[in-house]
């Protein structure tokens, strides 16, 4: 292995990380403990380890890790603890929305990445924000309610409910770029 | 009359069976068992941990990425090393040599095997985690010299890191000496096909194996006359005999987790394997067996798994992890790739199956006639036994039927190998049985759904087809809950199968399909559970129980059937699960067993406790037991109200000035009971008859799984189980080259259905109350896996009359059926 050293910011932390050429961000993360991304296909099929980088939501086992020099990294990691959750965290707790769990880190980090863009999104919007994460256990029923619960929790529900303009903006400029990645997708993944 | 009125006749009617004296359970002596066990049955006002939706014990660590699956486990071994397996790319052959100067000369390379080393034990086994001794056929080596599909294991390196394990994997030379190969399984039952096990290459102990024709197992069993039946039938005025046809592709789990094991020998010498399994005991005796070494010497221990669904019911990958490990002298993790779970791990079988009835102008069943082909790929795992459930599950929908026949071939091809999956036969067989009722329903101009009811079971029937395999009444089941008639109901109240309303556009049709369904809880005679409950002093437990949680939320379960039963909370109850050093023994995850055995076993356990908890009340509260119960954190007086807390024991037992004893519980449970859960699948559909393309517009699934322990993590368990069936029943399957060449590597070819795939779902829970099972529960698990493929062959049959019988429905079957009905009708 040809090694490298790599500058990172994870969770808002500043890191230097050993990397080889050819590791992708997942590579790179789980080796240095943010093992909540998980492995599932390492072909960009899965979703299940989605992360967030510079705010963009993408599947860490086909970014090589060479691109994301200097980048913002977000993992599940850096998003609530287990007595202090993220209203998107406490919202799949709460539907139970949740079974193996081997895939719901990176189905959140995807649904936070929606809701960043989208505060008050349609069921429809929520489907097709998450059709790029595969689920096996759930039949993504209560998935898709977790999210929707965890708009309301986050406001972003009632804000479309008194006043569709504000939701309704940022939710023009999410489909415009791509209806199924959000905000910032270059649809190479997207499509599938 | 109506057939409502017809149905309501019958319903009136004696029970047809005529078998009483087959009866395994008195009548008096089973009224007096449900007397006894009456204070099982709780109203929903005096339950206090049980039918709650208690928050899924590691919810949190999930939700935030904590939850530590075996791969995360690989901080704890600074210098483990990564394992890689090299497949065979030929359907059939033996392998002549295979050179590893390459591989074993690369830096960081730490081992490489083949199935020459003395480390690969040369021995038969079978990888099927079944009870001992397994009823699949040992027909497997750790590492293959013969190959029997492309995919199967060959060698294998360890290496430092993960690339260099793959890079020396890819200088690994094998050379073969290639046979013919078989992919049809009806071509492989051919005299002149090609054979794929000498005599000395298997042990099978199963029925009617002949390996000179590729045959793994056939089988047969019979009640009343069925021939006999349908020859009057065909010879009478007012019956009728209908056959139908199926088929059914290959499924695979998608298994979020793939397969991993982390395996080394720890500082006294035993050999521990941290890994992915549904059925850590099984696992541990047969890596004691295969490497000959004591099985107090093995440990295994089930970390969070991301899920099974019967892929882990398997030592898959353990043992070829742990003979690298031997030979590289270091822990070594081998985790699969996605892409061997689609070409090499386990798949669902795929089957023919043809279903043949006769059935009276009254609606009344006369005969049922059931026969499947299944391929079983190139190994036996679990061939038989998924095979022999193709008919026990759905058959016993109907169990007044007096003339019932099930057989089956199992024939081997060089394709990968089929093994457990959810449902574990009864998908095939729903397909072929509740698609052909329905078929013969409209045929003869009933409503599919009257039609079924007035055959269908109903508590108290005597099922003797879930035993129609086997010798003697034993496994002759009397139905003691049977909540099919109420899913029904409200299944079609919610679905709106009497007011569906059409399309406006011309070419478009809607149709709405039902089917009934049955599975078991555990396999009958062969489960074995087992719990301990201990007290800390502070008035929580401890609970260790062997029962698998796969993700299911079995552990939450099990805390709140000790909680129920101990009178504190489930957060109460720490459980510690499914490690074999630490728990009590349990055969494992499979035949959806959880609840209903490993549950019962904590029930158990936890009454075990109760006792002496009743013991210490007495003693502190001055008061005879038999007035005490547990409730509400403590033990309290029916008679006078009094109450001591349950931290009180605790403290008073544990440090006590005059006598001491640590409050614990023990419980096993194993029974020849497998009371059916059931269900009732409906489909709301609309077809294009131009283009042959369909929607589906509404699932509802309405399930009877006695008392639902915890409903939301039963709810979760059905729509996670209809996502699997509605993918069995219209995307999915795997293809293969003419030379035996796997064509769906992932999930990109595969279509495994996403969140916009999926149609509005409405789930329903039926409570019954099962005696035999933990507070009225029978199974969950497996029950929804099986209705979609023919609730929507049903709902097209309904939408525009023709019937599809392949899975899985493409456009272009139907718009080939519908262009084929426009031509008969010209």
């Amino acid at each position: 292995m040809s090694h490298m050293e790599i500058e990172l910011e994870i969770n808002d932390v500043e890191r230097t990380v050993e990397a080889s050429k050819s590791d992708s961000l997942l590579d790179v993360l789980r080796r240095n403990g943010y093992t909540g991304a998980k492995r599932g296909c390492d072909t960009g099929a899965c979703g299940f380890c989605t992360v967030h980088v510079d705010g963009t939501p993408v599947k860490s086992c086909v970014e090589p890790v060479t691109k994301v020099r200097d980048a913002s990294i977000e993992t599940i990691e850096g998003l609530g603890d287990q007595d202090d959750l993220h209203p998107i965290q406490q919202a799949f707790v709460d539907n139970t929305a949740l079974q193996c769990g081997f895939c719901i880190p990176g189905m959140i980090m995807r649904s936070t990445a929606l809701l960043k863009g989208n505060p008050s999104p349609t069921e429809q919007e929520v489907r097709e924000a998450l059709s790029d994460n595969l689920c096996r256990c759930t039949g993504y029923k209560k998935i898709v309610e977790a999210v929707l619960d965890a708009a309301e929790r986050m406001d972003g529900g009632t804000a479309v409910a008194a006043d569709g303009g504000k939701a309704g903006d940022s939710r023009v400029a999410t489909v415009t770029e791509c209806s199924v990645n959000g905000n910032g997708c270059d649809c190479v993944e997207g499509d599938q | 009359m109506s057939d409502s009125d017809r149905a309501q006749e019958l319903s009136e009617q004696p029970d047809r069976t005529g078998v009483e004296r087959t009866d395994p359970t008195e009548a008096d002596t089973e009224s007096e068992t449900d007397a006894a066990r009456e204070p099982d049955r709780k109203p929903k006002s005096e339950r206090d941990a049980i039918t709650a939706d208690e928050e899924k014990d590691d919810a949190r660590k999930i939700v935030t990425g904590e939850a530590r699956y075996t791969a995360d486990y690989r901080d704890r071994f600074p210098d483990l090393a990564n394992g890689k397996v090299v497949r065979s790319d030929i359907a059939h052959g033996y392998v002549e040599s295979v050179d590893t100067s390459a591989a074993e000369a690369m830096d960081g390379v730490d081992a490489v095997i083949t199935p020459f080393d003395d480390v690969v034990p040369d021995k038969l086994y079978s990888s099927s985690g079944q009870s001992y001794p397994e009823p699949s056929p040992w027909d497997l080596k750790v590492l293959r010299e013969h190959v029997r599909f492309v995919g199967d294991p060959v060698a294998a390196v360890a290496a430092d890191d993960p690339e260099a394990a793959d890079r020396a994997a890819r200088k690994i030379e094998i050379e073969y000496r290639e046979l013919d190969a078989v992919f049809d399984p009806e071509e492989a039952f051919d005299e002149d096909a090609p054979q794929l096990f000498e005599a000395d290459e298997v042990e099978n102990k199963q029925s009617g194996a002949d390996y000179s024709r590729n045959l793994e197992s056939g089988f047969e069993g019979e009640l009343g006359d069925v021939d006999a039946a349908c020859e009057a039938a065909e010879a009478a005025a007012d019956q009728h005999v209908i056959q139908t046809e199926w088929e059914t592709p290959y499924q695979s789990h998608c298994v979020p987790e793939p397969h991993t094991t982390i395996a080394y020998t720890d500082e006294d010498d035993r050999h521990v394997f941290i890994t992915a399994t549904q059925v850590p005991f099984h696992t541990r005796r047969q890596i004691a067996h295969l490497f000959d070494v004591p099985i107090r010497d093995v440990r295994v221990k089930k970390p969070r798994i991301g899920a099974g669904f019967g892929s882990k019911q398997e030592m898959a990958i353990e043992p070829i992890a742990f003979a690298l490990h031997l030979a590289a002298g270091r822990p070594v993790k081998l985790e699969m790739s996605r892409q061997e779970e689609f070409t090499a791990l386990r798949f669902r079988h795929p089957m023919q199956m043809q279903m043949r009835t006769a059935v009276t102008d009254d609606g009344d069943i006369e005969a049922m006639d059931l026969y499947t082909l299944s391929n079983s790929g190139a190994y036996g795992t679990h061939g038989m036994t998924v095979a022999n459930n193709v008919g026990t599950k759905p058959l016993p929908l109907y169990p007044r039927v007096q003339n019932v026949r099930f057989a089956g071939d199992v024939v081997h091809t060089n394709l990968p190998m089929g093994a457990a999956m959810r449902g574990y036969g009864a998908p095939q067989g729903h397909f072929a049985v509740e698609a052909h009722m329905d078929e013969v329903a409209r045929r003869l101009g009933f409503d599919p759904i009257e039609f079924r009811l007035r055959n269908a079971v109903r508590e108290g029937d005597l099922d003797r087809s879930v035993a129609i395999l086997k010798d003697g009444d034993r496994f002759t089941r009397r139905i003691r809950s049977c909540g099919v008639r109420e899913c029904v109901d409200r299944g079609k109240a919610a679905i709106g199968y009497d007011e569906l309303e059409q399309p406006e556009e011309d070419h478009l049709k809607r149709g709405v399909g039902m089917a009934l369904i049955a599975q078991g809880s555990g396999v009958a005679g062969k489960e074995l559970g087992a719990a301990q409950v201990q007290m800390n002093e502070d008035g929580s437990f401890h609970l260790q129980v062997g029962g698998v949680d796969t993700g299911t939320g079995a552990d939450t379960m099990f805390s709140q059937i000790a909680a129920e039963v101990l009178g504190c909370t489930p957060e109460d109850v720490v459980v510690i699960a499914a490690d074999t050093d630490l728990t009590p023994f349990d055969y494992g995850a499979y035949a959806s067993s959880t609840t209903y055995i490993s549950g019962r076993a904590v029930k158990n356990a936890a009454e075990d406790a109760k006792e002496r908890l009743l013991d210490w009340g007495s003693k502190l509260l001055d008061e005879p037991p038999n007035v005490l119960d547990t409730g509400d954190g403590g033990v309290y007086s029916e008679r006078t109200g009094n109450r001591v807390s349950l931290e009180e024991i605790g403290y008073k037992a544990t440090y006590g000035d005059d006598e001491r004893e640590h409050i614990l519980g023990d419980g096993n449970h194993s029974t020849d009971e497998s009371p059916p859960p059931y269900g009732a699948q409906f489909v709301d559909v609309t077809v294009d008859t131009e283009t042959g393309e369909y929607e589906l517009n509404k699932l509802v699934f309405a399930a009877d799984c006695g008392v639902a322990i915890n409903p939301a993590l039963v709810e979760g368990q059905i729509e996670g189980g209809e996502h699997m069936s509605l993918e069995y029943a219209t995307s999915g399957g795997l293809t293969f080259d003419e030379g035996g060449n796997p064509e769906v590597l992932g999930f990109r070819q595969y279509g495994m259905p996403r969140t916009t795939d999926h149609p509005e779902m409405e789930t329903i829970l039926v409570e019954t109350h099962e005696p035999t099972g933990p507070f009225g529960a029978k199974s969950i698990a497996e029950l929804p896996t099986n209705g979609v493929p023919p609730a929507l062959s049903n709902a097209i049959r309904d939408a525009v009359g023709v019937r599809l019988t392949e899975l899985p429905f493409t456009a272009d079957n139907l718009k080939a059926a519908l262009d084929e009905r426009s031509a008969d009708d010209r």
